[in-house]
């Protein structure tokens, strides 16, 4: 909805007045982070301490992303030099475009990683969003209504956490027999939807940083609770549901259990269980050429991964210091 | 009819806490009445159980005639001011006053009229495209009043609207809020736990203690004839001096000093030779500046605690009927009045004299003088009272004895 632009005098309106542009909020915000962030040296600390402490950071991080690293060197390389020549370095010939173009081909008749590349991305949306609109209604409604039994409700959902998957699988399996959910994009889609995490999430975002009182002035402006929800709460709960959002989608992107259950049909696999599959065949044979394409169908994985995370970086890192700040 | 009538509304919390205990109260319309109390005296939860924001557990809440106790807030068609205004911050200013309009699907162009006229009547009008996170506090409250007006209420509640504020706008808005009362002309509950801003504002004051309604009255009422010792103490300021004392032959015995009760000895006849609570209000008490000459032609010595002085009771008898000896331990120059604080031997029962002591002070009564009164600390006074400004209270119910 856009602000009705009642005031008739203000034609030219004020500096104070006037919208920031996107650019300007952004640099707004970064030099104000700069200026609340402490410097090291007032953290109290001993010069040889923070050095220590630095190189610890460091190694860390190479810990971490050497093997990003590895997977983005040898995605240029072909099977016997991935074998052969040094990790961490390039070796000639150069064959990056050529495995790229064959993740769209089905190359031992198992099936294409473009087919399944799109369903890992339709199942990782539909389910993340329909996990964060689920997390939005349920962590609200624990946050906000007392009912008979919603402590023992929230209980069981908080217990769900605390089951692994590997556990239910057979159960889980059977179940999904008699209700016709094995080899069905729904199977995948509908335990996607459901995070406990993001409920927990959600009810302790909606706690702190909606305060009781806005919601009751609504009440007594004579909204409905639904009106309520969409019109006052879930604006204010967009960090909290971006952080669940994301959550999601990359538990859905990640998940090789579930559709590993429940998918038999090649056509239907996930990037996980897919490039498991070529992993067992490479391991088989092992000439079929299938190295450099599980490297490149990794590789391929990860960017939209990455590219979420720094896209959706604001929210995530504001809903997770909410708690912590007042106001 | 009254707009809002409350009967016997009690409120127990569900761990045991009983907030609010059978308060009766009405309000006529267009009339501004101020709920005031400690904090915690149940004066909120009586406002939100009004609201229907709080369920009732016995009593009943009626307006115009008609019980609403199972009325939702949103039937109810009140308006409410919140204590920290709760503006929705990602709305507009406009937005934000628009609110309960869209809520109730008036077509956009009446509600941008009644918006532009809330909106001028509280000076807005240039704000209207902000963001309550771009307005200054007094512009926020004055956006939590513009929500609640825009609907035309027949009841209006406040809680405590004003005490965010700093001590200069609370002033301004005081009027403010009085001024934008007689435009719309509705019935008002008022919360606040201010007795400056209950005796200011008020067309009536309910005063709450504890869950119990102590007095509902005109502000001039309830200074000048409070019905209990907790009225006495929590209106006005400085606070009542309030002293233990007896009556015996025609006198109030304070402490080691006597007081002829003149006219006020038929009230007390109930109580001749009883214990009672005496207040004198700081502004009763008077500088008997004969007296203080004396005591200079006396040579006494100017600082009481020394050790030659002589004790109360034969200065008192020399001070005549109606007078209090007392010894001045610190004087407060407001510029427009000086205060008094001093120490008699009487004991404190409540109000300022208890609050002196409480605090530490060696005084236990204040006095409200003229500030030429030429007084200093250390200083030996006597203040003269007339008795029949004097209020009494009987020490067990903590009535007022009349």
């Amino acid at each position: 909805m856009s602000a009705p632009t009642l005031a008739p005098q203000a034609q030219q309106p004020p500096a104070e007045l006037r919208r920031e542009t996107r650019r300007e909020r952004r640099r707004r915000e970064r030099l104000e982070e700069r200026d609340a962030t402490i410097p090291v040296e007032l953290y109290g600390l001993k010069r040889g301490t923070i050095s220590v402490l630095t190189a610890c950071c460091v190694l860390f991080a190479l810990f971490i992303l050497a093997p990003v690293v590895w997977v983005i060197i040898n995605s240029t390389k072909n099977q016997a030099n991935i074998f052969q020549s040094f990790g961490f370095w390039f070796a000639s010939p150069f064959e990056f475009f050529h495995t790229f173009a064959n993740l769209f081909r089905d190359v031992d008749g198992d099936g294409t990683y473009s087919d399944w590349f799109l369903n890992t991305v339709l199942y990782s949306v539909v389910g993340g969003v329909g996990a964060t609109v689920l997390a939005a209604l349920g962590g609200y409604g624990f946050a906000r209504f007392e009912f008979r039994g919603s402590k023992l409700f929230f209980g069981i959902i908080i217990a769900g956490l605390l089951v692994p998957i590997t556990l239910v699988a057979v159960p889980l399996y059977l179940a999904y027999a008699k209700v016709h959910l094995i080899n069905s994009i729904w199977g995948m889609i509908f335990p996607s939807m459901v995070t406990p995490i993001g409920i927990y999430l959600m009810r302790t975002y909606v706690e702190l940083s909606i305060p009781r009182e806005l919601t009751d002035a609504a009440r007594i402006d004579g909204a409905s609770e639904l009106r309520i929800f969409f019109r006052i709460a879930v604006p204010l709960m967009v960090p909290g549901l971006m952080t669940v959002l994301l959550l999601s989608v990359a538990g859905t992107w990640n998940n090789y259990i579930l559709p590993l259950i429940i998918f038999s049909n090649n056509t239907l696999f996930p990037v996980t269980v897919g490039m498991g599959l070529w992993s067992q065949h490479a391991g088989n044979s092992g000439d079929n050429n299938l190295y450099p394409l599980i490297v490149m169908g990794g590789l391929v994985t990860i960017v939209p991964m990455i590219a979420l995370f720094a896209l959706l970086q604001r929210y995530w890192r504001g809903g997770l210091l909410l708690g912590s700040v007042a106001n | 009819m009254s707009a809002i009538s409350l009967e016997k509304l009690t409120k127990v919390f569900s761990t045991g806490v009983r907030a609010l205990d059978g308060l009766d109260l009405d309000v006529s319309d267009g009339e501004f009445v101020v709920l005031v109390g400690p904090s915690g005296c149940g004066k909120t939860t009586a406002l939100r159980m009004v609201a229907g924001l709080e369920t009732i557990t016995a009593g009943t809440v009626r307006f115009g005639g008609t019980v609403v106790n199972h009325v939702s807030p949103r039937q109810r068609d009140v308006a409410m001011v919140f204590q920290n205004y709760s503006l929705y911050p990602h709305l507009t200013v406009a937005e934000n006053i628009g609110f309960a309009l869209t809520n109730k699907k008036i077509p956009k162009a009446e509600r941008d009229r009644r918006v532009l006229i809330a909106a001028a009547t509280l000076g807005l009008s240039t704000l209207l495209n902000r963001k309550p996170a771009h307005l200054s506090g007094g512009q926020r409250q004055r956006v939590a009043m513009g929500r609640a007006i825009v609907r035309e209420p027949s009841v209006f509640l406040m809680d405590e609207p004003l005490s965010n504020l700093d001590a200069k706008l609370r002033v301004q808005m005081r009027s403010e809020v009085l001024r934008v009362h007689r435009e719309i002309g509705a019935a008002t509950l008022y919360v606040t736990h201010d007795q400056v801003e209950a005796m200011t504002m008020g067309d009536r004051v309910a005063v709450l203690h504890d869950g119990v309604l102590q007095q509902y009255a005109t502000p001039r009422d309830l200074y000048e004839r409070p019905a209990s010792l907790f009225v006495a103490g929590f209106i006005g300021s400085p606070e009542m001096n309030l002293y233990e004392a007896s009556v015996s032959d025609g006198e109030l015995v304070l402490g080691s000093q006597r007081l002829a009760l003149g006219g006020a000895e038929a009230v007390l006849a109930s109580h001749r030779g009883r214990k009672v609570i005496a207040g004198i209000r700081p502004e009763d008490l008077r500088l008997d500046t004969g007296a203080r000459q004396a005591e200079h032609a006396d040579g006494s010595p100017e600082h009481p605690d020394g050790p030659e002085r002589p004790d109360g009771p034969e200065r008192t008898g020399r001070a005549g009927a109606g007078a209090l000896a007392a010894d001045v331990r610190v004087v407060e120059r407001l510029g427009s009045e000086t205060h008094v604080f001093f120490s008699i031997d009487a004991p404190a029962a409540g109000g300022e004299a208890e609050a002196g002591l409480l605090a530490g002070h060696a005084h236990n009564g204040v006095a409200r003088l003229d500030p030429r009164s030429a007084i200093h600390p250390g200083q030996r006074v006597t203040f003269r009272v007339d008795p029949g400004r004097m209020h009494f209270f009987d020490p067990d119910t903590t009535a007022a004895i009349r």
